[in-house]
């Protein structure tokens, strides 16, 4: 490991002065599980490490008026356990619980899982398919907010500014009777790295159509996002199953237009769709 | 869709190395004053419990307890060569060399025995020696330890056992290729995921013939480990290379099945002794795992009627395979 | 104790007793644990939390040493398998895994006990799938799980 120098704030605003002077030479460690192994391997060479996971406001998950409030240094276990979470978003603390083994989900961070920003990142879809929005916050410019799903640049890379934290990560509350759903697909059931994982969000109207519709595969894509134009096929639509059916071959198509054909996508293509539509299928039962 | 198959693999398998490749194994027996015991052999126990079924078959012959023997491995400057802890070999060659060693210091102890207690029939157990026919004859083990020493007797003894064969005639194949041969038979039931090639092992039963259980738990410890190998065989290990140099570098890329994966196994230890091995045994090893992929593969092909030739039959693998065969 | 270049004094609690030393900021807690304090039961295997040979428990909670930097631990409490038991007062886990021959080469052990122990002492009648996810973290090549599932299982019995 290249040497370094280790800073503890004490509060949020030594954070940020912390990062507005130094920032540009700084990598910012919460739970570490990505951080240190890159450190080791020197794939990253930072002067200077920022330790938050102390910094006290930034844990938690409070419920506000129409929106979640989750702290960034909230950990996959703390996420796994709430209540409140468990209630309101079923598909996102899935994700959680299938992050690596419980080891790594006692240290490891939503923050961190969206920063690091790696392509097979379990909690980034599910988070995306949930509208997730994302408060930065600098000492120059004080607070931001953005939606997840223009963070992410390309794989390992955000947008986040050298002198910014993520203080805070926003779910709206969903309207009544959404459905939700999510699968992982690992070559083994525990410590696996997501070979494709899928997130659904799903409302029908009273006339049983599709109101609301998001679809959001992980580990395809370099960067995970929203199949717009398989969400659109469904919309206003009823799910019959040829209506799927059809819908699946756009998915597969929507992502092959982002990868390209790869050794992987062979599998890929039918795979998804399997899924899609099993997923599908089970959302509709409930 | 989710299919369930049922599969079984057998094996045969030739104990050592066989084909007239030398295969010995030594051990050293010496007994101190205070009637303690110091073992000392070239064999390596990386976990498979070696050390333990030695300790016991010394134990077993000078009838004293386990727990006095102090043990000394693989170290070149106080050990006798044992060879490597390969070919599932350790219980029959050097447990025989263990047995040898243990015998031939039993003999000394014996005639200082016989002229203490002036009998000759005489029993070693529980860290006593004494007649069958006046067992109000005793002495304990300790004492005749030190009887021993003090009449300037060779209190270490050293043996050699050699299980290397004769081999086969090289035309005809036939001959004498291995010392001895252990069976197994094992049992999958799988449930096949077709829509994304994934492959649950719900269950296997494991039966291995050792010839004798020298530790029983320890035999179905290398029974499940060996079953837990085999199924990561069978599914998911796969070493990976690219213009020389290793891909799978770590163990996130080179997988190995989790406490998740590995199904309820239910071991089974058939005993049909051998007379060339220490107390019947043959030992286990290889033997456990080498049924565990045949097992399941062939609950795959039940499952689904697809047949895997190439490991892992990972999830890719797998679904190509189902694939292949909607097409025909 | 007195300053050394590079160095930063870290304060913690090691198995019930206050610990203080002198730390390098790239160490991590595994190597602080292994070679300034030599406790050496926790084990070094993969190094990137792959394995969990060196989980130890921090506040509560199972950790992969390996992955945390000794000089995030400051104030925190740790356990390591030396704070389990000792040769003479055996941990029921500890005699449990003898009696249920759940030990083979040994080196998944520790790592395994202090598993164990985190998820009895959140859930003291886990079921066999609990069982199974709690020492998902924990690699063992030797036996299968299959003793130690059962160890843990009938660690009151």
């Amino acid at each position: 490991m290249q040497r370094f120098q280790f800073y503890n704030p004490r509060s949020v605003e030594d954070a940020l002065n912390f990062l507005a002077e130094k920032g540009e030479r700084s990598k910012i460690i919460a739970g570490g599980t990505d951080l240190i192994p890159g450190l080791r391997l020197e794939e990253i060479r930072p002067d200077f490490v920022l330790n938050i996971p102390e910094i006290n406001p930034f844990r938690g998950i409070k419920e506000m008026d129409h929106s979640f409030w989750i702290g960034p240094t909230t950990t996959f276990t703390e996420m796994v356990e709430s209540n409140l979470l468990s209630r309101s978003f079923p598909a996102l603390v899935q994700s959680a619980a299938s992050v690596g083994g419980p080891q790594i989900r006692n240290r490891g961070t939503i923050g961190g899982n969206i920063a690091n920003a790696s392509p097979a990142a379990d909690v980034l879809p599910a988070l995306l398919a949930h509208g997730g929005e994302l408060e930065l916050q600098s000492k120059r410019n004080g607070k931001r907010i953005i939606p997840l799903a223009e963070a992410i640049l390309s794989p390992y890379k955000t947008c986040f500014r050298s002198d910014e934290i993520l203080t805070g990560i926003i779910l709206k509350k969903l309207e009544l009777g959404t459905r939700s759903a999510f699968e992982k697909l690992g070559r083994r059931k525990a410590m696996a790295r997501a070979r494709m994982n899928l997130t659904l969000l799903l409302r029908l109207n009273h006339r049983e159509e599709v109101s609301e519709l998001r679809i959001v595969p992980g580990a395809v894509m370099p960067v995970a996002k929203r199949m717009d134009r398989t969400e659109r096929m469904l919309l206003g639509k009823k799910p019959e199953p040829l209506l799927i059916e059809a819908a699946s071959k756009t998915l597969a198509e929507e992502m092959v237009e982002v990868t390209g054909a790869r050794w992987s996508t062979e599998y890929k293509i039918p795979v998804l769709k399997n899924i899609f539509k099993r997923m599908m299928k089970q959302l509709l039962i409930v | 869709m989710k299919k369930r198959g049922i599969g079984i693999g057998c094996m045969y398998y030739g104990m050592g190395y066989g084909f007239s490749r030398p295969d010995v194994s030594a051990a050293e027996v010496e007994i101190c004053e205070d009637g303690s015991i110091i073992v000392r052999s070239g064999e390596v126990d990386y976990g498979q419990g070696s050390d333990t079924i030695f300790c016991q078959m010394v134990a077993e012959e000078l009838g004293i307890r386990y727990d006095t023997i102090q043990l000394i491995t693989a170290d070149t400057f106080a050990t006798p060569n044992a060879g490597p802890t390969s070919a599932s070999r350790l219980t029959y060659v050097t447990g025989n060399a263990m047995v040898k060693a243990s015998r031939a210091i039993k003999k000394t102890l014996q005639s200082v025995a016989e002229e203490i207690l002036g009998e000759r029939d005489l029993l070693f157990l529980d860290e006593e020696i004494f007649s069958e026919s006046h067992p109000e004859r005793r002495i304990s083990f300790r004492q005749l330890a030190k009887e021993g020493h003090l009449r300037g007797l060779p209190m270490v003894e050293t043996a050699w056992h050699d299980i290397t064969t004769k081999d086969v005639n090289p035309e005809t194949g036939q001959g004498d290729a291995y010392s001895t041969y252990a069976y197994a038979a094992q049992l999958a039931e799988v449930a096949v995921d077709t829509e994304t090639g994934e492959v649950e092992v719900l269950r296997i039963v494991a039966a291995a013939d050792v010839g004798k259980a020298i530790n029983p738990s320890n035999v179905e410890g290398q029974i499940e480990g060996g079953v837990a190998m085999g199924l990561g065989y069978a599914l998911t290990e796969e070493i990976k290379e690219e213009g020389g140099y290793l891909k799978t570098r770590n163990l996130g890329e080179y997988m190995i099945p989790t406490s998740m994966d590995v199904p309820p196994i239910d071991p089974h230890i058939v005993e049909v002794p051998v007379s060339s091995g220490p107390y019947g045994a043959k030992g286990v090893g290889e033997p456990a795992l080498i049924p565990t992929a045949p097992a399941i593969l062939n609950a795959i092909a039940n499952a689904i009627g697809v047949r895997v030739t190439e490991l892992p039959a990972n999830l890719e693998n797998l679904h190509r395979l189902i694939r292949e065969k909607e097409r025909d | 104790m007195s300053k050394e270049p590079g160095k930063t004094l870290l304060k913690m609690k090691v198995n019930g007793k206050a610990v203080e030393v002198m730390v390098n900021p790239t160490w991590t807690l595994l190597r602080v644990l292994r070679e300034e304090l030599r406790l050496t039961g926790t084990k070094k295997g993969c190094e990137q939390g792959d394995c969990g040979v060196c989980t130890v428990i921090m506040d509560g909670r199972t950790v992969n040493a390996c992955l945390v930097l000794a000089l995030q631990t400051e104030s925190k409490e740790i356990e390591t398998i030396e704070g389990l038991g000792t040769a003479d007062q055996l941990h029921p886990l500890q005699k449990s895994f003898i009696k249920h021959g759940a030990v083979q080469c040994g080196f998944c052990t520790p790592g395994m006990l202090l598993s164990a122990k985190a998820l009895l002492e959140k859930n003291a009648d886990p079921t066999l799938e609990e069982i199974k996810r709690g020492i998902s973290g924990n690699l063992c090549r030797c036996t299968g799980f299959v003793k130690i599932i059962k160890a843990i299982q009938n660690v009151h019995r």
